[in-house]
């Protein structure tokens, strides 16, 4: 790729946006943002939600044209970009939605839009596509999927690879990543990480757009920090640390993500007896008390997932007993865990935690419209005044209640997931992932909401693969591998290395948990 | 914890899968194998209830009378791959029945007023293209849902159709009429090897080619499609333009098999809706195929045929037909909402 840009220079800006200006409406998405990122490097976009990141990289990808401002490609100026050119000058998207087709097989998916095919009627070339398909995840992923599998039943993270396979196949000169990890456990985002380097290695640019500072840390060159539509810096990762980046992106401390904690933790609340499900994990057993939060983490395939969905009673055990209290008690339904006070905060919030076509009003009173009947009629005005209550405590960024939940920030989205379950007296929340492509502003005011819940004495299980997020909140640890918990871990005593080692299989010594 | 043979069983899984989407998966085959075997029990219910049945006369018959319908459903499963499966927002096209009633009536008036086989079928066919050409500009170019676009243009065509017909049976009969009409080879008209014959080639287009495997992604996925570069716009006018001229083609040949143009074209639409909705049922995946669609056209075409011949009463047929809709479009969906 040496001829790459008709320049065999190396490192000369192959991407340089210059005074972007985007208006939307009355709203200013850009004020003037500038970009530029060298060749062969693997450059950092960060900001918080609102700050312009995704209009930015809607605009270099022909789906926006900016109100002002100039793109150089290769240097040379683009006046009108559109998808069509932005993909025949070798700009290629790996989206945050997974744009792939439900009912396709995996070769059809990766294949679609440039299909092996036979001679002049265009016939499908249907057993090429699925061998160079199975070639193709093997080499760049080490990935093996069962023959004809769709993409229905693939899990998110194969679908991410199945996404960014696609991407390598038309041999991209810049690669745009948008949140890339934001389904992925450790493992899996550490052969991304790996293949980010190989290609730029390779002399592919690459555009990484993440809430992860860590990531950005670890295998960007340099970053640009874009702050309410204008880049406030940009900075070679040789001399920034991560929490100088997190305080550039807000005027606030990196320090301060965490809360502190003051919960006292008081008796046991939820004993877990040799819970479990076929297939997914073998019996294991844990106790919660009051005003503990604990976490739980595992790799894809782990059962930590499937853990959250059996205590919601999305799916039923297969042996084993929950106990709350005093009772013993069996999940078939969500509305029988729901009764036992238990919540479910899902990872994703659009298809399971809010309705986003409703205002934020009824979602937060949705899963208790009781309180609110007044002679068997829903009281509008109490509505109101708890959903304005709501929104003042958790902090919702939003025009009011009647505002529809759609326009919303993504962290936003999740405190409106959360309130919902806030009005019922709740004892247990189970949070899956509650703050996957959240911002880090929004990020700190949902772990002081989880603190605040923990100190009102409700218990919490944090299922989450950000390891800082667990050692930050979560009082103790709980590692699964394989279908089991392999070890307990006391969040105070213990690094985001040692819990890695211990969700890949691979501890420095063996811990015995009961 | 120790690791007992179970334990080790377990670690051996390579890659477990998420039970929903098995329990999916399970339904769906379930689902189809239902309907495969409900088409066999019908089959066997109806050939030892009517001894007539299995006779290749009437299978003949079958042929014959599905091949109206079958086309017309094989248009209307084109459009419903390019808009998706979605009844309300999704890929229709209401007007196909009335388009089938103006082009025939096209054909068998050019040909009463003389004109040769060759440039009165080739009226009726592009009598087809144009409504298929206005649907596409309604939906794809301005923009309206197809239930309603269709919908009008579909008025459009049957008003076309009375001011061309003044509502009246137009005989015809032509040396194209006559051979689709008769020429049993093996006792089956040709209007059956018509239908088999246009479900291959629409068949190898839709299935097994490029073009077909994109008209998928538009329909099942736009934004996927749009990001791999297909114009989605296009592909769903070529489906609107299909499909219209599946419609020409029925036209013709429902002209062959009635002897003439006749009125009444608006009560196929319910068997046709029928048909391509339940083909899906049919298929591997639950996505409407042209060969879950054929088989349809035959299994709403054997239970017609079964019911005149036990003397069942016509009006249990579209009551029959109703159910058949509400059952697989509740089945699908049931399964589409738990995976």
């Amino acid at each position: 790729m040496n001829e790459f840009c008709g320049q065999p220079t190396t490192g000369a800006s192959v991407l340089r946006m210059t005074g972007i200006v985007k208006t939307f409406g009355g709203a200013r998405a850009l004020d003037g943002a500038a970009l530029e990122v060298g060749r062969g490097s693997v450059h950092g976009l960060v900001g918080q939600n609102g700050a312009g990141k995704s209009t930015l990289i809607k605009i270099l990808a022909g789906l926006h044209q900016p109100d002002e401002g100039i793109i150089e490609i290769c240097g040379t100026p683009q006046d009108r970009l559109t998808p069509k050119l932005a993909e025949a000058l070798g700009i290629h998207f790996i989206h945050q939605d997974r744009l792939l087709p439900p009912s396709f097989s995996v070769g059809e998916a990766l294949f679609l839009g440039d299909e092996p095919v036979y001679g002049g009627l265009q016939l499908l070339n249907r057993s090429g596509m699925r061998r160079e398909a199975a070639r193709l995840l093997k080499s760049y992923f080490d990935l093996e999927l069962p023959d004809g599998a769709l993409i229905a039943d693939l899990t998110t993270a194969e679908k991410q690879i199945i996404q960014i396979t696609r991407a390598l196949i038309r041999k991209p000169k810049i690669l745009v990543f948008d949140e890339p990890t934001a389904a992925l456990v450790r493992r899996e985002a550490d052969i991304l990480f790996g293949l980010i380097r190989r290609l730029a290695g390779e002399g592919v640019t690459i555009l990484y757009i993440s809430h992860y500072l860590r990531e950005i840390e670890e295998i960007c060159d340099a970053v640009t920090v874009l702050r309410n539509g204008r880049d406030v810096a940009t900075l070679s990762l040789s001399d920034t640390s991560a929490a100088e980046i997190g305080q550039l992106m807000v005027a606030r401390e990196a320090g301060d993500l965490f809360p502190p904690r003051h919960s006292a933790i008081g008796t046991d609340y939820l004993r877990v007896r040799d819970l479990a499900l076929d297939r997914k994990f073998e019996p294991l057993s844990f106790t919660l008390r009051r005003g503990e939060i604990l976490g739980l983490t595992g790799l894809l395939g782990s059962g930590a997932k499937d853990l959250m969905r059996v205590l919601f009673g999305l799916e039923a055990a297969t042996s084993g007993e929950i106990v709350i209290g005093e009772r013993k008690l069996r999940f078939d339904t969500p509305r029988q865990a729901a009764r036992a006070r238990i919540a479910l905060v899902p990872e994703d919030r659009r298809r399971h935690g809010v309705a986003l076509e409703m205002t934020v009003q009824e979602n937060t009173t949705l899963a208790n419209l009781g309180r609110f009947l007044r002679f068997g009629r829903l009281d509008p005005r109490a509505e109101e005044n708890a959903t304005q209550e709501l929104i003042r405590k958790l902090q919702i960024k939003t025009s009011g209640p009647r505002a529809l939940v759609r326009s919303l920030s993504g962290g936003n989205q999740q405190k409106v997931a959360i309130a919902k379950w806030l009005g019922r007296d709740t004892e247990l929340y189970l949070l899956d992932e509650p703050t996957v492509g959240v911002d880090i502003g929004a990020k700190a005011e949902i772990y002081s909401l989880i603190a605040d819940l923990a100190a009102q004495g409700a218990g919490i299980i944090l299922l989450s693969s950000d390891l800082d997020e667990l050692i930050g909140l979560a009082d103790r640890v709980l590692v699964m591998f394989r279908g089991r918990i392999t070890c307990e871990l006391l969040s105070s005593h213990t690094t985001a290395t040692e819990i890695l080692a211990e969700a890949t299989g691979a501890p420095e010594r063996s811990r015995h948990v009961g | 914890m120790s690791v007992d043979a179970q334990n080790y069983a377990f670690v051996k899984r390579r890659r477990p899968k998420p039970s929903a989407k098995g329990r999916t998966r399970l339904a769906a085959a379930a689902l189809r194998y239902c309907a495969l075997l409900t088409f066999l029990a019908i089959l066997v219910i109806f050939s030892t209830s009517a001894p007539f049945f299995l006779s290749i006369f009437n299978i003949g018959n079958i042929l014959g009378q599905t091949a109206v319908t079958g086309v017309l459903a094989i248009g209307l499963t084109v459009v419903v791959i390019a808009g998706g499966p979605n009844v309300v927002t999704g890929g229709i096209d209401l007007s196909l029945a009335a388009n089938m009633g103006l082009s025939a009536a096209v054909y068998a008036s050019l040909l009463q007023m003389g004109y040769g086989d060759g440039s009165a079928a080739l009226s009726a066919l592009g009598t087809g293209l144009i409504i298929g050409a206005v649907n596409a500009l309604a939906v794809a170019q301005i923009g309206i849902v197809p239930l309603l676009a269709t919908l009008a243009v579909m008025n459009v065509v049957a008003g076309l159709e009375l001011v061309l017909t003044e509502n009246t049976v137009i005989p015809a009969s032509s040396d194209l009429l006559t051979g689709l009409s008769s020429g049993a080879l093996f006792g089956i008209p040709s209007l059956g090897y018509v239908l088999i014959g246009f479900s291959l080639v629409m068949g190898l287009i839709i299935q097994n080619t490029r073009f077909g495997l994109r008209l998928y992604a538009v329909g099942e996925f736009p934004e996927a499609a749009r990001a791999a570069g297909i114009p989605v716009k296009a592909y769903v006018s070529a489906s609107f333009l299909i499909s219209g001229f599946c419609g020409g083609i029925a036209g013709i040949l429902n002209t062959a098999y009635l002897s003439g143009s006749s009125t009444g074209s608006g009560e196929m639409l319910l068997p046709v809706v029928v048909t391509a909705l339940l083909g899906s049922v049919f298929s591997r995946r639950l996505v409407p195929t042209i060969g879950g669609t054929l088989l349809s056209a035959l299994f709403v075409g054997v239970l017609l045929n079964g019911f005149q011949l036990l003397n069942l009463s016509s009006t249990l047929v579209s009551g029959v037909q109703g159910v058949l809709i509400l059952l697989t479009v509740s089945a699908t969906t049931l399964i589409r909402r738990e995976s």
